[in-house]
Order: C-alpha cells, then sequence, then structure tokens
C-alpha cells in the first residue's frame, strides 16, 4: 500500500512538473496576445470613427503591400560619429562578428544535442533488448551532459552580444528592439521555460529512470525541443528581417503588425536550413568529444562505447548533412525571387569566390564521411569483401570533387588572361558551370549511399530468398542513377539556360531515389540475414578518429563561411534598403580576411569547447556501459 | 541458405541485372519526364527541335 501511495505521488508530480512546463511554455503566447491581436486589427470598429478623427495616418508594407497604420518611429537616418556608432580603438564589425559567431555555435550545439538525446532516450525505451536500451539510455545522458555547461556559455555569449550592441551600435539596436519589443519579451520568458525544463531533464534523469516516469522525462524533453526550436525561430527572425524586411513602410516605420515583422519571405527557408545546420553541426560536435574521449581511453570498455558513440552521432550529422545542400537551394531560390541582384551578387557577383570555397568545404565533408565508413568497416568480419571497391569510388570521389570545385572564372593577371585566350580555361571551363557541378555533387551524395548500404551489409548475409534479385536490383538501380545523372549534366550543355535549371530537380530525385529506396531495399534484405561476425567496437584505426574531428571542424568552418556570406549581402545596410549603415566599417572585406576571421572563430570555438569536453570528463564516471555478449572489444590498432 | 544464395547460377545472375537494368531505366526516365513536365518544362526539348 505504502508502494502505490509513493507512486501516486510520484505521478502527480511528474503531471504538475509536466503541467507547470506546458504552462510556462504557453504563457509568451497568451502574454504576447494583446499585441498580436493589436498587430491583426489595429484598430477596432468601434474606436474607428475616433481615430479617423485623429487621422492616423496609414502606410504600405514594404513586402506584403497590406496598408496598416503608422505605430513606430521611421528608420534613424545615422551619421559616422559618436552618438551612432561608438567605438574602442578597433573595428566594431569585428568585435561583433566574433561575438555574435560564437553565440551561434554554441547556440546551434546546445539546440541540436536535446533533439539527439529525444530520440536516443526514445530508442533506449522502445528497445526490447534491456543491455542495448541501458546502453542508449547512457548515450543520451552522455549527450546532455556535454551540452549543459556548453548551455551556461551560450547565455553568458548572448550577454555579451548584447552589451557589444549596445555598447557598439546603439542607434540600430535601439530601432530593432523597438520593432521587435514582444519578440524579444517572449524569448526572454521562452528562455527562462527552457533553463528550467533542462535542468529538470538533466537533474531528474536518476528519479526519472524507471516506468511511467521515464515517460514524463522523454515527454520533458519533448517540451525541450519545442521551446529551443521556438526560440531559434524566434531569433531567425531578427536576422531574416534585416535581410528581406516585411511589416514596416519604406521609412522603415512599424506598421503594428507583428506577424508581419517575423513572418518575412525569407524566414522559413532561413528556419529549415538552420534547423537542419544545427542537426548536422551538432552531430559532428558529439562525434568529435566521442573521438576525443575514445583517443583518450585508458580501457577497452571506454574505447567500445566511445566508438559506437561517434558513429551515432556522425550517422546523425550525416543525416541531416544530405537534404542540408537541397534546403540550402530553396533558401538561395527565395532570395533571389526577393531580389535578383542579391542573388546574383551571392552566388556571381562579389561573394562568389566565397561560394567556390563552399564547395571545397562540402567535397571535403562527403569525402570525409566516405573515409570514416570504410574505416568503420574494418571492425567487422566479412567486409573485407567490399575493400576491392573502395579504390574505384575513391577516383569517382576525387574526379567529382575536382569537377565540384573549379571555379567558372578565375581571378587573373592581364598576361595570364591573354596567355590562357579569355577568363575561361579552353577545356576545364566547361567544367565550371552549373550542369557539371551539378551532376558532380549528385554522384558524389550518391556514392556516399552506396557507401553506407556496403558498411550496413559489412558483417551481414542476406538470407532471404528474393536476395539474388535484391542485389542484381540494387546493382541496376545505382548503376541506372549514375548513368541518368551524368546523362542530365551533359544533356544541360545542349540546351539553353531556362530550360537547363529544371533539370536540377530530376538529379536531385535520382539521388534521393538511391537513398531511400536504396536504404530501404537493403534494410529489408538484411532482415534475419547470417552474420559473420559481431561488430568489434573500439576496434577501429586512430586515424577513423581523427576524421571525426575533421569532420566537425570542417562543419564549424562551414557554418562560420556560409553565416558570413548571407550577413554580407545585406552590403552596406543594417536593415536592407530601410536603414544604412553609415559606419566606416560598411564595405564588404577581402575574401582572406574573411577566411581569416572565420578560421580564427573556429580555432576560438574549439579551444573553448574542448575546455567544455575536459570540464564534462572531470565529473564523469567510468562509462558503466560493457559490450554485449560475444562482441570483442579489443585493442584499436594503432600503428598508422 | 546463403550458401543456396551463392548457387543461383551467373546466367540467372545475368538475366535478374538485365531486368533490373530496364526497370531502373524506365523508373529514372519517367522521374525526369514528370519532373520537368511538373516545372513546366520539355524534357524532350532538343529532339523535338
Amino acid at each position: 500500500m505504502a508502494i502505490i501511495t509513493k507512486q501516486a505521488r510520484k505521478k502527480i508530480w511528474a503531471f504538475l512538473a509536466l503541467g507547470m512546463f506546458s504552462g510556462l511554455l504557453l504563457l509568451p503566447l497568451f502574454l504576447s496576445l494583446p499585441t498580436g491581436a493589436s498587430g491583426a486589427d489595429p484598430v477596432p470598429a468601434a474606436s474607428a470613427k475616433a481615430a479617423d478623427a485623429k487621422s492616423v495616418e496609414k502606410s504600405r508594407d514594404v513586402w506584403y503591400k497590406t496598408e496598416g497604420p503608422v505605430v513606430g518611429a521611421p528608420a534613424p537616418k545615422t551619421t559616422d560619429g559618436p552618438k551612432d556608432y561608438p567605438r574602442y580603438n578597433f573595428e566594431s564589425r569585428v568585435l561583433l562578428w566574433v561575438g555574435l559567431q560564437q553565440h551561434l555555435y554554441y547556440g546551434s550545439f546546445v539546440l541540436a544535442v536535446p533533439i539527439f538525446c529525444m530520440v536516443v532516450e526514445y530508442l533506449g525505451i522502445i528497445s526490447k533488448d534491456k543491455a542495448l536500451s541501458r546502453k542508449y539510455d547512457q548515450l543520451a545522458y552522455d549527450f546532455v551532459k556535454i551540452s549543459l555547461t556548453a548551455y551556461s556559455l551560450t547565455a553568458l555569449l548572448g550577454g555579451i552580444v548584447i552589451f557589444t550592441f549596445l555598447t557598439l551600435y546603439p542607434t540600430f539596436f535601439t530601432y530593432l528592439s523597438g520593432i521587435f519589443r514582444p519578440v524579444m519579451a517572449t524569448y526572454a520568458l521562452l528562455f527562462i521555460a527552457e533553463s528550467g525544463t533542462l535542468y529538470i531533464y538533466y537533474y531528474g534523469w536518476d528519479k526519472m529512470r524507471e516506468g511511467f516516469l521515464k515517460w514524463v522525462h522523454v515527454s520533458m524533453s519533448v517540451m525541450l525541443n519545442v521551446i529551443g526550436t521556438v526560440l531559434m525561430m524566434l531569433a531567425n527572425s531578427w536576422i531574416a528581417f534585416m535581410q528581406s524586411p516585411a511589416g514596416v513602410d519604406a521609412d522603415g516605420r512599424y506598421l503594428g503588425n507583428i506577424w508581419h515583422v517575423i513572418h518575412t519571405t525569407l524566414w522559413n527557408p532561413i528556419n529549415v536550413h538552420r534547423l537542419l545546420g544545427n542537426m548536422a553541426f551538432g552531430g559532428g560536435v558529439v562525434a568529435a568529444y566521442a573521438a576525443y574521449r575514445f583517443l583518450t581511453s585508458k580501457t577497452d570498455e571506454e574505447r567500445a562505447h566511445y566508438d559506437w558513440m561517434g558513429y551515432v552521432a556522425m550517422f546523425i550529422g550525416v543525416c541531416f548533412l544530405i537534404p542540408l545542400p537541397f534546403a540550402g537551394y530553396w533558401l538561395m531560390r527565395e532570395v533571389y525571387a526577393y531580389r535578383q541582384q542579391m542573388g546574383i551578387t551571392l552566388m556571381g557577383g562579389l561573394l562568389a569566390w566565397l561560394f567556390i570555397i563552399q564547395a571545397v568545404m562540402i567535397g571535403a565533408l562527403f569525402l570525409t564521411t566516405n573515409y570514416y565508413l570504410w574505416q568503420g568497416m574494418e571492425r567487422m568480419r566479412g567486409a573485407e569483401r567490399y575493400q576491392k571497391y573502395i579504390k574505384y569510388m575513391v577516383f569517382v570521389l576525387i574526379a567529382c570533387f575536382i569537377v565540384w570545385l573549379t571555379p567558372h572564372t578565375i581571378v587573373m593577371t592581364p598576361a595570364e588572361l591573354k596567355a590562357m585566350g579569355g577568363q575561361q580555361h579552353p577545356v576545364l571551363g566547361n567544367y565550371g558551370v552549373m550542369s557539371a557541378k551539378n551532376g558532380a555533387i549528385n554522384t558524389i551524395i550518391t556514392t556516399t549511399v552506396l557507401s553506407f548500404i556496403m558498411y550496413q551489409r559489412g558483417n551481414k548475409i542476406p538470407t532471404v530468398k528474393w536476395a539474388p534479385l535484391g542485389n542484381s536490383f540494387l546493382f541496376g538501380f545505382f548503376t541506372m542513377a549514375y548513368i541518368n545523372i551524368i546523362w542530365l549534366a551533359i544533356y544541360g550543355y545542349y540546351i539553353p539556360a531556362n530550360v537547363r535549371v529544371g533539370l536540377s530537380v530530376p538529379q536531385v530525385a535520382s539521388t534521393l531515389s538511391c537513398l531511400f529506396i536504396g536504404v530501404t531495399l537493403n534494410a529489408l534484405m538484411l532482415k534475419g540475414a547470417k552474420d559473420t561476425g559481431p561488430i568489434a567496437w573500439g576496434q577501429i584505426s586512430v586515424r577513423s578518429q581523427y576524421a571525426l574531428i575533421m569532420l566537425a571542424t570542417s562543419f564549424t568552418w562551414m557554418m562560420g563561411l556560409m553565416g558570413y556570406i548571407r550577413s554580407s549581402v545585406r552590403l552596406f545596410w543594417h536593415v536592407n534598403e530601410i536603414m544604412r549603415d553609415n559606419s566606416p566599417w560598411a564595405f564588404t572585406h577581402t575574401i582572406g580576411f574573411g577566411a581569416n576571421m572565420i578560421s580564427f572563430n573556429v580555432l576560438f570555438f574549439w579551444m573553448t569547447i574542448l575546455f567544455v569536453f575536459w570540464l564534462g570528463s572531470l565529473g564523469a564516471k567510468k562509462a558503466p556501459v560493457t559490450a554485449p555478449s560475444g562482441q570483442k572489444v579489443p585493442i584499436p590498432a594503432s600503428s598508422h | 541458405m546463403a550458401e543456396q544464395i551463392n548457387q543461383v547460377s551467373t546466367g540467372k545472375k545475368i538475366g535478374f541485372a538485365v531486368i533490373s537494368l530496364i526497370i531502373a531505366a524506365a523508373y529514372f526516365t519517367w522521374l525526369d519526364y514528370s519532373l520537368m513536365n511538373m516545372q513546366g518544362l520539355d524534357y524532350f526539348y532538343l529532339f523535338r527541335k
């Protein structure tokens, strides 16, 4: 009886906790309701006459083209001086750049990791194998433990960013916070809700380990992620507004509709792109953490645990990396639809060379992913049969990588230009166009999918009756997918540009067909497959762990680069076409300076995150999970 | 069972591969055509000229 009472009490407390957090989640909505309502219908019918009597000034929204009452002041016209741009003896923009970039790195990390936790903890609950269930639970706990210290740093960096803004760009910040006042208040409340939920989620882990309470715990992680995603979307609305303003008139005066200000044309593409990017980045950082722990492990058990952790994190990261280019494509398409000139500046003008650097980074990411998968096959007995194919895959990947990074035109001296006979090289110039590049990147992604399928089959032999047919179908499907992708790339050279642009859609669809049909068919074939030996977690080369670190560093560098590109495209505007930047730094930096700054930010982030890892390891208990019986956990190969 | 799979004759394997290639070719042609059509573009533009 006493036990029942105790359980009932626990349930009541759990419901109360969930109710409280649901309430906290909904609180900002209630608080912002009057503002939203006044935004949606700013002049109630009853008081319309009175408003008319006072002759409320109306104006037109720059984006939505709707009329609304002028509620805010016009965007300030700043001048270069201590009033609008107080400064230290340093470039203010660079200081803000560092602060914002660091805040973004940590923010992305702490938003992504709880999503992993939620998925992994759920997998642990539904898993029927108790040992595996414990393993998943420990992994989810490890994930959240890393993010906890990072969470404090994120908040700290957020504070630094606000102070930097207030100190160095007071006029601009006052204008922006005037428009986004209800959003900022909501943001602050949600941040409190996020912090509370995170701390209870983490510290309540042991108390809510079993039965019903475990479900409450997982529900809390869902809530945590809902709050985190909304927080990210609110922060995105500020940058989206700066790039493609809406909800204000041509003078920058707020027209009373907060939803228009939030929901600008680039808001949703940025939301999707950032969410996917955060997940890929978070996966990369956790994989790097696992690699670090693997490299510093003293026992085979620890090595096995962190090898497995690195693999899971890498897998999640790559799952989100694959759709990321398509989300980027959507974002760019919306940029072109919003202002064609902005798109041209990005991809064909001032910032085009940064996209070449981005291409190199994307290529490096996929090469590294493939390399890690091939290395991972070393820990499976039976995977040797696939080794002979790897050299051909390396050739395909390298050939495509070279095409992928070939620039359309290059910067040359007049003498070089003359020697080459024009801006484009007579042979290599043919590979610098989108037809070739689309073909190259789709071939790279398809090859990565193939590597993954090989990895899945590494220690398994299909035993289903239709296995010969399935194998033949996989062979036929991938062969035709490669032929189709390359055919479309070649076809693009012979048709006009307006038809050619459409070819990218079936190219992407071919790649995605391989991903979904290929992986699903392979998984079906592997049901009840014969094992050629267990996966010997921990028995992997040290090089593979450096590949994970390389993967994470590439993600970090690319995030810095793409953030810089997106921000730079505003050129000399604080808010595009609304509020001009009149500071002495309203110019676009050279590529070299930009690259150095990105590298500095990456280095700074990794130095601080290593500190976070070290802090995490101070309180770390010995990894309690042992490899399931029958699995070999040998010492990793040490000679490389 | 795994041994039985390996016992499938080479001729049969080639037959399966050819059928699979034909099915995949038909699928990708349909994919190219329909996705271009959805965008209001003509996949066979070059051949109609």
